[in-house]
């Protein structure tokens, strides 16, 4: 085969790659305005609460197809519309995890039904899409819980591959991704703190080196002075990396480890760089303001981290990221248990406003601020003309862990709640309960 | 006891050339305390009032405490001259929460997981009355809790109910009033299916945990028939009496009534076999603990009289968790069972209002009624109901003072007294705070000036001292229940290997 022959075989395949890509990317778009097309709803008589301006008594969100069509008081209501009457109740947009391991597992004790951490050090090449398990009964419990987009993250390994943001509901992963790839994610060696020469570390740069190798290689092949380089799927899946249309979330949990891990990210000059950490974070939030780095607030329901330190170390941490200026999501504990219960999520938000957070902040951080963070605001964490209808309907402020979510539209169609086991569960003992009684 | 790292022995060290420190007290760490604060006389004016008994929510109401006793809750009451008046505008008072499931304050493990049965073994005998916890959880509104044996054996140890007396020693914690009660496990933990075992015991499975129970019981019963034989027969000089056998001597308490059974269990027919072999034996359960499908036997629960201690929401951490849900105290209570929410875990044990909360989220909890599976209800099942639990005439002063309503996720504790006497203020909090700040400020320029010619200490590893994101805290600080040890699963997020499994 001529070099011509192969380029043009390369670009032939990238191109097919790229629209592939493009199809995951706007596929449940299509499918979902396809089958909801003829259908507009106009949830009325509720209090409307965007998140991104004021709320507003007696609402009326327009809904058609898959999106949001307009909200306001005083919009008109198309004749063919049907009317849904919310009054009494409160409308806000679905929750945004912003880490989490939902779709991955099912029972943390049993390791068959657990797909979140593969073995070994560098497993960029991961994507956890695939393995998003569309009915796992975790999803319509916590969709229950107001939790209708997860960005689901690998968690094995020093480099551990590839998220997705993924719909909470649908008919198989790929229907249900709305983003993937996502970001590429890396834990930063807690050992790298004092020690340059850290193996772990060095693992990961090496890595990340050949994969600069690599890419230059691949660029001088496409450019016809070099053979084509010898595939390598660790190398490849860090090129989007390395060349900045991928995201890194970089793990750093006490303040000097997200210290040299800023550091670290600024020698290697990745374009965009999120931070995961605890409620350390609040000790570097200058410096993240400074820099315009976002941050993932993890454990605001753990201990503090230092013994000596206030009861409510943990609970403040939010508040003074946002004090400082940093753009950030409230996320939990990850983990097994964590995808179970990530319908608390909110709930940390409420908690961290009752320690020094302004109330609409706390709300924007488990919504807007997340879907900010990660690019996919366009869509979601928003009641806006144009975003998609993935919304609950409270009987108040969803923050408080006292108020009731009465119904749920993802992507423009009502979620039957019954769906949740636990639901299901409460009713059938219920019945048996009263029963019992008579 | 390990209290120091490295740092601090040269801190201390340097100390003694120097004595800048006027109030620095070696041997207390941060935020302990040496004693305990006074007893006061006082009244709450104004406020709304969460009594947890009879007269429901008052408002506008004041309560007066004296000597360690509420005297009075009500409105317009008449308070001695010298009664510390606190205003109460805006603010709820509601009783002490109550944790009837904590291993919060344990010295030295919470399980002695080596046999099946290990009823002989008292946690009265390893309370860590220096456990941050204790101060955390008051900062939570928390005034007593039940330290609990762990789930590896079908028969644990004895528990121990303290009173969050921070600054006494561990005699001082106990709470005399309290009903004695031991430990029991059903299901996966003492059938050992989350260990990685090389040397397993039996039993292996649920109708072996059932067997072994039903055996020690009739090993009892014939134990306390040769007791009694010799009571009997003690005048008789050729009468040889039973050797002392301290485990029986427990499990006969639980024959005659005298001890409370406090059984973790999960699965419905797990805990239908212990009612079954309890009341065979004339034997009521005090509590299942967690009972994850309580609502599945609730009717059977209340019948046999046993009150379930329970999560609200954990579920699926492992199987037998599958069918665990937030309705569960909901329906439990519907069915007659009296009802506690517990914690089982030190960091929840600090919010557990907000547990209440989401009773009244799912299932439609009255918010009273939810109030009381954290105080009354908690109180009633560890034998102290008519001590704490409720704000009424003649009850123990142990009240919360919250700044917004107590099941609020906005609202913060700003007071906790437990017997009159005030052991968390959230304002003294800060002024702590910045005192320990600025002390730990002065003997870290001390340590570098002073170490300015020394090596660095070498890092002390850290035997069992919790998991490696959480810094300066002792063991005991950290202490859950088997489960979380056996599993031995890192989950690494954000840096943080939280793995919200543990507990138990």
């Amino acid at each position: 085969m001529s070099t011509m022959t192969r380029i043009a075989n390369t670009v032939a395949a990238m191109l097919a790659m790229a629209a592939a890509a493009g199809a995951v990317l706007v596929g449940s778009g299509l499918v979902g305005t396809a089958l909801a097309q003829d259908t507009i709803t106009a949830l009325v008589g509720a209090t409307v609460h965007p998140v991104d301006g004021d709320p507003i008594e007696n609402g009326i969100v327009l809904v058609e197809g898959r999106n949001i069509a307009a909200i306001g008081a005083g919009v008109e209501i198309p004749a063919n519309a049907e009317v849904v009457d919310v009054a009494g109740s409160h409308i806000y947009p679905g929750f945004v995890h912003p880490l989490s391991s939902l779709g991955l597992t099912e029972i943390g004790s049993v390791a068959g039904t657990v797909d979140t951490t593969e073995m070994g050090a560098i497993n960029a090449a991961l994507r956890v899409e695939v393995a998003f398990n569309h009915d796992s009964a975790l999803l319509p419990v916590n969709i229950a819980g107001g939790i209708l987009t997860t960005h689901t993250v690998p968690s094995g390994g020093l480099i551990r591959g590839t998220s997705a943001v993924m719909n909470m509901d649908g008919w198989s992963w790929e229907d249900m991704t709305i983003k993937a790839p996502a970001a590429m994610h890396i834990d930063f060696p807690a050992g790298a703190v004092d020690d340059s020469d850290n193996d772990d570390l060095k693992k990961i740069e090496s890595v990340l080196d050949a994969a600069r190798d690599w890419h230059k290689a691949m660029q001088a092949f496409e450019a016809g002075n070099a053979p084509r380089p010898p595939r390598n799927a660790q190398l490849e899946a860090l090129v989007p990396l390395i060349e900045g249309q991928l995201p890194l979330f970089l793990y750093a949990g006490k303040e000097d480890q997200i210290l040299a891990a800023l550091d670290w990210a600024e020698g290697q000059a990745f374009e965009r760089v999120i931070v995961v950490g605890g409620p350390d974070l609040q000790y570097v939030a200058e410096r993240l303001a400074a820099d315009g780095i976002p941050a993932i607030l993890n454990g605001v329901y753990t201990m503090p981290t230092r013994r000596w330190e206030a009861y409510d170390m943990a609970y403040q941490a939010a508040g003074k990221l946002f004090e400082a200026g940093v753009k950030f999501a409230i996320g939990d504990g990850g983990g097994g248990f964590g995808a179970a219960n990530a319908r608390n999520l909110p709930f940390q938000a409420g908690s961290s406003a009752a320690f020094g957070m302004p109330k609409d902040a706390a709300l924007k951080s488990v919504t807007l601020w997340p879907a900010e963070i990660l690019g996919i605001d366009d869509q979601l964490g928003s009641l806006a003309a144009g975003k998609r209808a993935s919304l609950i309907v409270t009987s108040g402020d969803p923050l408080e862990p006292m108020t009731q979510i009465r119904r749920v539209w993802i992507d423009g169609k009502e979620y039957d709640l019954k769906r949740s086991k636990h639901r299901q569960l409460f009713e059938r003992y219920k019945g048996r309960i009263q029963g019992e009684a008579e | 006891m390990k209290r120091f790292k490295s740092q601090a022995s040269i801190i201390l060290a340097s100390l003694l050339t120097s004595v800048a420190l006027a109030d620095y007290t070696p041997g207390v760490e941060a935020w302990n305390i040496e004693s305990a604060p006074p007893q006061q006389t006082l009244v709450v004016r104004n406020a709304t009032v969460w009594t947890a008994g009879e007269q429901g929510i008052l408002e506008q109401a004041d309560v007066l405490v004296r000597e360690g006793r509420i005297r009075g809750v009500g409105t317009d009451l008449t308070a001695p001259a010298d009664a510390l008046e606190i205003d109460g505008s805006g603010m709820h008072v509601t009783p002490g929460i109550i944790d009837a499931h904590s291993h919060a304050a344990i010295i030295g493990g919470v399980n002695e997981a080596t046999d099946i049965s290990t009823a002989q073994v008292r946690i009265e005998d390893v309370v860590d009355s220096e456990s941050i916890n204790i101060y955390r959880q008051l900062a939570g509104g928390v005034t007593a809790i039940n330290l609990l044996h762990g789930s590896a054996n079908a028969i644990g140890g004895q528990m121990a109910v303290i009173k969050m007396r921070w600054g006494a020693s561990p005699e001082e914690l106990m709470f005399e009033a309290a009903a004695p009660g031991i430990k029991f496990a059903l299901g996966e933990n003492p059938k050992q299916s989350n260990w990685n075992n090389d040397d397993p015991r039996y039993p292996q499975s649920r109708p072996g945990v059932a067997q072994i129970i039903d055996e020690k019981f009739q090993q009892a019963v014939d134990y306390r028939s040769k007791l009694e034989r010799m009571s009997e027969r003690r005048r008789a000089r050729n009468v040889v009496p039973p050797r002392p056998d301290l485990e029986m001597d427990a499990i006969v308490e639980i024959l005659d009534g005298v001890r409370k059974i406090h059984s973790h269990a999960y699965r419905a027919d797990e805990m239908v076999m212990l009612i079954n072999i309890a009341e065979s034996f004339g034997v009521t359960i005090g509590t299942f603990q967690h009972v994850l499908e309580g609502y599945k036997l609730a009717r059977r629960m209340a019948e046999h009289g046993a009150g379930g201690s329970t999560f609200i929401d954990w579920w699926n951490f492992k199987h037998e968790a599958h069918d665990a849900i937030p309705y569960n105290p909901a329906l439990m209570a519907m069915g007659g069972v009296t009802v506690g929410l517990h914690s089982d875990n030190p960091e929840l044990a600090r919010r557990m209002n907000l547990e209440a909360a989401k009773a009244v989220r799912y299932g439609d909890v009255d918010e009273h009624d939810a109030l009381i599976m954290i105080t009354a209800n908690p109180a009633r099942q560890l034998g102290v109901g008519e001590r704490t639990g409720r704000l009424e005439e003649g009850l123990d002063a142990d009240f919360v003072i919250w700044n917004g309503h107590p099941l609020s996720v906005y609202s913060r504790v700003e007071q906790t007294w437990v017997d009159g006497r005030r052991y968390f203020d959230r304002e003294a909090d800060r002024a702590q705070r910045e005192a320990l700040d600025a002390e730990r400020r002065e003997l870290i320029a001390m340590v570098l000036e002073e170490g300015k010619n020394d090596e660095a200490p070498e890092e002390s590893a850290a035997e069992d001292e919790g998991p490696d994101w959480l810094i300066g805290y002792r063991a005991s600080e950290l202490a859950h229940d088997e489960f979380c040890h056996a599993q031995g699963i890192d989950h690494r997020h954000g840096g943080h290997e939280i793995d919200f499994r543990s507990g138990e």
